[in-house]
């Protein structure tokens, strides 16, 4: 309706205007016509524009919770340029929120690719957000690097088949995976004298399934007996069966990978139906990442183990930044007045690689040299230092393009720090280079 | 002994859901608003509570106390600034309307509390975990109890207001015609604001035992909805002890479906709300009733 109307010669008096001062200007600075005509959002060819896409809000707006300050920390570093091959270009992140939903991931990927046609896209946490991003970024053949998903299910979850060569050309990607959870737990576990019979919560949704399927078996094959009640669904506000089957079998161990209210729910029955008197390692993950909500149990929450893929007390160094990793979490920590959370890191990070592979492709406006330059990458971040070189595996075969990362087991604890609890890290198996705070002590809060 | 804990802990989960479906019961009762944003408007009563508790230290049943009148008071100015406006303009406006409202608290509360998840179940003491083992396997908790008495005192005293006073009167004759109640004299706008008062503050109770049972956050809402709403369905919609006993069948549906496989609790719970929708609107009548 608002649509302008056409006249006979096809164009409006304010087009011909329009044009015509193109043209006009087009004359005076040769290049500039073509740079428009080429793109809408014209961007100066000195410029090279980032795609920054996180869930802020929504159900996991938890993991966008510290992207601000990353973006912050990014665009700070990134305001001298990059000088790449003798030329600098300016660098414009343009930052959006995925709201944990896989329509809008797809949609800001696309109108990042489309009318800001930015040259890189960086990607975070869960797989609503980044997989339909990645997905987005291989369609329309732009570099595409992302992590906070297991890898599995970024790379399965897209699509792909084990034993098959990757579909993937344009995406890439760096996280842990199943591997790194089995390391964390067989080096955690033994610390405190168990029956190795483990009470488990794997909900039927995509990280559930994928771990009844992949970690069951390797707990089995070392020693480990699994209960498991079977599949329930998110959501599920009565955890009478579970339990009752867990005091039954006297499962001294428990083990979930739950949406966090279904935990908070489940833990505090346990509490109640007497079951946590048995538990002496309470082993939990995808809930009990950030202390906000282990905070939130109260007292029962008070020494479960979990797992960490960036803390302060890391050694690596932001390459893009130069910050520290405790400077990193210090930095926050006075900006914000929150206490560190393990995203962070994880979220800087992905400025890191960006910021290396630009460099490396010696032409960072040219797509298809920034990919050939990610298949060879190393660089330094805060998670850890990067080699795409060196692939993670699936069933004996490498996965091209993705990186496996580590996760560091650990206890939250009160009286750890100034804040009212706080990650200690108790195992090293995936990262020998983390340092190791204290020894896992049985869970007696219940 | 297995089952019979399970119909006991579903009993207790009942309650639970037929405190956060009472307010949803009313509304639809006397103004046949569906309220979108009920679940939202319990969370929110939720985050008060929380706010009194962090600046007070005062426990969390006590920081109730104060958040109530704050909560009726302002289910009166909703009802008199968004849903009066939004009931003129027939059956689907006011349902868009509490949809919005829900976007619109979720995001506030987003604005104001950041994305961190809360609880009240640290402050509310220890009858949070406390509970009386019966037998090895029947175990009563404390905090299932305590929901279980106050949603049947809250049911109760609901029934006395309607039947035994005469605002009680009032609203139920409006709800049953609300032009007839208008030619005898009532102001059908202020009763309709007391109801959804009274229903914002028992949202608020809701969004209580949602805290002391579990943890929130800003979008803990619409989950919640879906079992409040179908406590209010499958217990005839708008009959008010129907809401009780509907909320406790869908959590008996629910924790006996768990003994059978975990995977078929919300299952069993749906598929009593199905089986109720089939036999009471079944042979082709699936329409509301209009007055």
């Amino acid at each position: 309706m608002s649509e302008k109307k056409h006249s006979a010669r096809g164009l409006t008096r304010r087009e011909m205007l329009k044009s015509t001062g193109l043209v006009l200007g087009g004359l005076a600075v040769p290049g500039v016509l073509e740079s428009c005509l080429t793109s809408t959002s014209s961007t100066p060819s000195g410029t090279i524009k980032i795609g920054f896409i996180s869930p802020v809000t929504g159900p996991a707006s938890g993991f966008g919770e510290p992207d601000g300050y990353a973006l912050k920390l990014a665009r700070d570093a990134f305001q001298k340029g990059l000088s790449i091959g003798g030329t600098n270009y300016s660098v414009e992140i343009v930052n959006r929120d995925g709201q944990s939903t896989p329509s809008v991931g797809a949609q800001m990927a696309n109108d990042l690719i489309q009318t800001q046609k930015v040259d890189l896209m960086l990607a975070t946490s869960t797989p609503e957000t980044v997989n339909p991003v990645s997905d987005a970024c291989e369609a329309a053949n732009v570099p595409c690097i992302s992590t906070v998903v297991p890898w599995e299910a970024w790379y399965l979850g897209r699509g792909a088949k084990p034993g098959q060569p990757s579909p993937f050309k344009w995406t890439f990607h760096y996280c842990f995976g199943v591997e790194q959870f089995f390391l964390a737990y067989t080096h955690l576990w033994p610390q405190v004298t168990t029956n190795k019979k483990v009470g488990v919560m794997w909900p039927n949704d995509a990280d559930g399934n994928a771990i009844r399927g992949a970690l069951g078996p390797l707990l089995k094959g070392a020693g480990y007996t699994i209960v498991d009640p079977g599949p329930y669904e998110d959501g599920t506000n009565d955890y009478t069966a579970q339990i009752q089957k867990f005091i039954q079998q006297d499962c001294q161990i428990f083990n979930t990978f739950p949406i966090p209210p279904d935990f908070a729910t489940f833990w505090r029955q346990a509490a109640q139906q007497g079951y946590t008197k048995h538990v002496k390692i309470g082993q939990i993950a995808k809930t009990g990442l950030f202390p906000s909500q282990v905070t939130a149990l109260g007292a029962i929450g008070n020494g479960l183990a979990s797992g960490v893929y960036w803390a302060p007390t890391w050694p690596y160094k932001s390459s893009l930044t130069g910050m520290t990793s405790k400077q990193i979490g210090d930095g926050y920590e006075s900006a914000s007045g929150k206490q560190w959370n393990q995203q962070l890191g994880a979220s800087l990070s992905l400025f890191d690689v960006a910021a290396a592979v630009l460099s490396a492709s010696g032409a960072p406006k040219d797509k298809t040299k920034v990919r050939d330059a990610m298949k060879t990458l190393k660089v330094e971040t805060p998670v850890g230092n990067l080699d795409w070189s060196k692939p993670a595996s699936l069933a004996g075969a490498a996965v091209p393009n993705v990186v496996s990362t580590p996760i560091i087991g650990g206890q939250w604890k009160s009286g750890a720090s100034k804040w009212p609890i706080d990650f200690v890290i108790c195992e090293n198996a995936a990262d020998a280079n983390v340092p190791v705070a204290s020894q896992l002590k049985p869970y007696s809060a219940g | 002994m297995t089952v019979a804990n399970a119909v006991l802990q579903g009993v207790f989960l009942g309650a639970f859901y037929a405190v956060l479906a009472c307010g949803l019961s009313i509304m639809f009762g006397v103004m046949r608003i569906i309220n979108l944003a009920h679940g939202d408007v319990a969370v929110l009563g939720a985050y008060i509570v929380y706010v009194i508790v962090e600046r007070t230290g005062v426990p969390a049943f006590v920081a109730f106390a104060v958040a109530l009148p704050v909560m009726v008071l302002l289910g009166y100015v909703l009802q008199l600034t968004v849903l009066e406006r939004s009931l003129k303009s027939g059956i689907l406006t006011p349902l868009l309307a509490t949809f919005g409202l829900s976007i619109v608290i979720q995001n506030l509360l987003q604005l104001v509390f950041s994305p961190d998840v809360r609880s009240l179940g640290g402050s509310a003491g220890s009858v949070t975990t406390a509970s009386w083992q019966v037998t090895s396997g029947l175990s009563v908790s404390a905090l299932g109890l305590l929901v279980l008495v106050v949603a049947v005192l809250l049911f109760a005293a609901l029934q006395l207001f309607l039947s035994k006073t005469r605002a009680g009167w009032i609203m139920r004759a409006t709800a049953e015609d609300a032009d007839a109640a208008e030619l005898a004299g009532i102001d059908s706008r202020s009763v309709y604001a007391r109801a959804t008062a009274i229903a914002v503050g028992i949202a608020a109770l809701g969004g209580l035992f949602l805290g002391i049972r579990s943890v929130f956050d800003p979008v803990s809402g619409p989950t919640q909805l879906i079992f409040a709403f179908e406590a209010v369905v499958i217990g005839g919609m708008g009959s008010l002890w129907g809401t009780l006993l509907g909320g406790i069948a869908l959590g008996v549906a629910q924790t006996v479906g768990a003994q059978i496989h975990p995977q078929f609790a919300v299952m069993a719970g749906h598929l009593l709300f199905l089986a109720v929708l089939i036999v009471r609107f079944g042979g082709g009548r699936l329409v509301l009733r209009t007055a």
